[in-house]
């Protein structure tokens, strides 16, 4: 990250590049004891001005944050560079860190106690021998920067950055020190809720530190990462952010440097840059999934933060080592894997679980079980909107495009986009392809459809209501659209391609209950009329998929309708002698919707509704079920998918007793 | 009664005595200071705890931080309930020597028993695990 600008990096220097990388350079500063006292006086004044800027560009008022989003990274990375032999040079976050540091030069005058000095030589000590824990206390002050200059020399050059790094340490982890208790490894307070902030409240928090405890070897191997990494995340205006998280236009970094820490954040990194201690809740413009908490939670996060000077449990003196951000990050952490804007449909077991575990309670309660015991449920985070996500990043002032890997988008690949080509010799297995990628396609909104249906039963606004049955029609209709002119073989014959392939039949039987009546007829009409070329292609005995749906469409036929049916069974086929009755005694499907279609006319005739017959209707009808009969009676038949119990009662209507116990025996 | 998802749920664990059961057989006893997404803990004050028999002898170990992927189980210890045990604590020595003289024991039965199974003309696969257990 910092490497492109600080190619003389150290070995000192820990992964996430978070540690001040020119060592070589602090150790050099280390014999220029004379020098020594200047140029911190100037430090200090410079970081005044750098301040101000600080506190402008990241400061409190979150309105000012992204007004000056080009002018301060550089501004910072150009007065780095003014002050080269000084460690203000390296890389933004351990300057930030030491202009940190600048408050606390300027207000420790002013707080007598509170922070203590160590020895040089004790800090040494401290670093080299962890084991060895000291409590020193002791007045803060600029001198125990100086004064380790003026101590003894040889493990000069490790201990003095060691000593800045612990100085810096030190300074932002007053926030962490305990007020009062003289005791050893007292209690530490978590976290300010200004923690992320440079300015007054960090000054602040100064002021409240009486004691200044240290614990700190036990923690300073690892808290620094933490420490280093919220400054870093300071030059990310975008704070904590999601894998799914949208480059924010405003507030995006317009350095490269900078645009490594947002593209890093944008890819699933481990902790750094996921720093616990950056206060999301309060100031950031948050990014969008990530703020989007349902209520309830909200209310639990605002629970924990406005506990932030929870009084340390007296026995306990180690309470508080894990922070309420830490807490908050984690819960965050955990929540953003769960963010869905659709949890029916990505949380689909769950929700389904939870959805019967409550019917059962509220069945039990209206039973008689009083108690109002609510099953245990996920907290799960709320989200009304979900951002786009832009997988392409634009660099303002550059040109082109910047190639952002992320996690849905590990690589910018070329898009393959093939060529229709729609001249040529199309042999049938690539119209195949071609019709099984049609369907593949519209799955899709089938499955929208079909969500859409299931949200308009619970959804309770008639708008959004009417909204969704919009939505629902113009999908149908374009799935009925697209798949009605798929066709194979240039058979002229609408459906029949998709039909022919497997998961067009399962797509169909799906959208059939969507469809209007006359359309669902249509669909009907077309499956009876090529039945032979559907029963003989269904190689992987996919048709029966179809017979739930189209016996539902059987249900609701008229009479005239049926009619118009059946006559195809019987008629004969223009290409061989069979009929499709005979073809369809020895298929499961088929016959099944043979026999679906009697049954229907049974039970037409049989009831006591008006029919409106046409002309020879009646006719036609006898004429079938005597053919069907006598057809029936003679061949061997499979067993169909369902067997309509009203079938023999047709038959004995209208055939002798031998002939239907003929029947009856060859059905079963 | 509502809980968080995934290691979350362990935040409200945290500064409560704890029993950790480790993938290697390992059981610690401490105090849950910290954690993480992966369900990496730190324990404080910790102690191995080693049961042979109806005996037990703590070893104080002090702070562990253990891996998530390590934990088999975790459980909050009722620190009343932990008072009135029925299991006897002895010294470290003591329980290390019961120890010994169980895995002894094992080993013992383990070897006749492969013995016998190979005089009988079977032969048992060796278990290729990592674990013990």
């Amino acid at each position: 990250m910092d490497d492109s600008e600080h190619p003389e990096k150290t070995g000192e220097s820990v992964p996430d590049a978070s540690w001040p990388e020119n060592g070589d350079q602090w150790s050099d500063k280390g014999e220029e004891e004379e020098d020594e006292c200047g140029l911190l006086q100037e430090m200090a004044e410079e970081d005044e001005e750098i301040d101000l800027y600080n506190e402008e560009t990241f400061g409190l008022d979150e309105a000012t944050n992204g007004d000056n989003p080009a002018a301060d990274p550089m501004d910072l990375l150009l007065l780095c560079s003014d002050n080269s032999p000084t460690p203000q040079s390296s890389p933004p976050p351990p300057h930030s860190s030491h202009s940190a540091s600048r408050p606390g030069s300027r207000v420790w005058p002013h707080t007598p106690t509170g922070w203590s000095q160590r020895g040089r030589a004790g800090r040494g000590q401290l670093f080299d021998d962890p084991a060895v824990v000291k409590t020193v206390e002791g007045r803060p002050s600029l001198k125990w920067m100086i004064a380790p200059q003026k101590s003894s020399r040889p493990p000069a050059a490790s201990i003095l950055q060691d000593q800045a790094i612990v100085g810096v340490i030190d300074r932002s982890r007053h926030g962490r020190v305990p007020p009062v208790s003289p005791n050893f490894l007292s209690p530490m307070r978590p976290f300010s809720t200004s923690r992320g902030r440079r300015g007054p409240p960090f000054v602040g928090s100064f002021n409240q530190r009486c004691h200044y405890q240290n614990p700190m070897v036990p923690c300073s191997p690892f808290r620094p990462q933490r420490l280093f990494s919220p400054q870093q995340q300071y030059n990310q205006p975008g704070g904590f952010l999601s894998p799914s998280r949208p480059p924010l236009s405003t507030p995006m970094p317009h350095t490269p440097k900078l645009m490594h820490l947002q593209f890093g954040t944008d890819s699933p990194r481990p902790a750094p840059f996921y720093s616990p201690s950056t206060n999301i809740m309060q100031g950031f413009r948050a990014p969008g999934p990530v703020a989007q908490f349902h209520p309830q939670h909200k209310r639990l996060l605002s629970q924990r933060q406005q506990r932030p000077h929870r009084k340390p449990v007296s026995w306990d003196p180690y309470s508080q080592i894990m922070t309420d951000k830490e807490k908050e990050w984690i819960i965050r952490l955990q929540m953003i894997q769960l963010q869905s804007k659709n949890p029916h449909l990505d949380d689909y077991y769950y929700q389904e679980y939870y959805q019967r575990i409550e019917a059962k309670l509220a069945e039990e309660e209206i039973l008689g079980d009083r108690l109002k015991k609510e099953p245990p449920k996920l907290t799960t985070p709320y989200v009304t909107k979900a951002l786009s996500y832009i997988p392409v990043v634009h660099i303002e002032g550059s040109l082109g495009q910047v190639a952002v890997s992320t996690c849905f988008s590990p690589r910018r690949a070329i898009d393959a986009v093939h060529a229709n080509t729609s001249d040529e010799h199309k042999d049938s297995r690539r119209q195949r392809l071609e019709v099984l990628s049609t369907i593949e396609k519209l799955y899709i909104v089938l499955l929208e459809v079909e969500e859409a249906n299931k949200m308009k039963a619970t959804v309770s606004d008639k708008d959004e209501e009417r909204r969704l049955m919009q939505n629902i029609k113009r999908k149908v209709d374009q799935l009925y659209n697209e798949l009605r002119c798929t066709n194979l073989l240039d058979s002229g014959e609408e459906f029949i391609s998709c039909l022919l392939i497997s998961k067009g039949k399962s797509m169909l039987a799906r959208l059939l209950p969507f469809l209007s009546h006359d359309a669902s007829l249509h669909i009907l009409s077309v499956v009876t009329k090529n039945l032979p070329v559907l029963m003989s292609k269904d190689t992987d005995e996919a048709l029966p998929v179809l017979y739930p749906s189209l016996r539902a469409v059987i249900d609701r036929l008229a009479f005239s309708q049926l009619i118009r049916n059946l006559k195809e069974f019987t008629a004969t086929l223009p290409d061989s002698k069979d009929t499709r009755l005979t073809l369809a005694c020895q298929n499961k499907f088929g016959l099944s919707l043979l026999y679906a279609l009697l049954s229907q006319g049974e039970r037409l005739l049989s009831s006591d509704l008006p029919m409106e017959p046409s002309i020879g209707d009646f006719e036609t009808w006898t004429d079938t079920v005597f053919h069907v009969a006598r057809q029936l009676s003679q061949t061997t038949l499979v067993e169909p998918l369902l067997l309509p119990s009203n079938l023999l009662t047709l038959f004995c209507r209208y055939l002798d007793k031998r002939t239907v116990h003929q029947l009856k025996n060859n059905m079963e | 009664m509502n809980y968080m998802p995934g290691t979350a749920s362990l935040i409200e664990d945290i500064d409560k005595k704890h029993l950790v059961l480790l993938r290697d057989g390992r059981t610690l006893i401490g105090i849950l200071r910290s954690i993480d997404q992966f369900a990496n803990l730190v324990l404080h004050q910790t102690v191995e705890r080693i049961h042979v028999g109806k005996k037990f002898g703590d070893i104080p170990r002090g702070i562990f931080v253990v891996r998530g992927e390590n934990v088999v189980l975790l459980g909050e210890v009722d620190l009343d309930k932990e008072c009135d045990q029925v299991l006897q604590r002895v010294s470290i020595e003591e329980i290390l020597e019961e120890q010994r003289t169980e895995q002894q024991a094992k080993q013992e039965s383990e070897r006749l028993k492969l013995q016998a199974v190979k005089e009988r003309g079977l032969s048992i696969p060796k278990a290729d695990t990592l674990d013990d257990f």
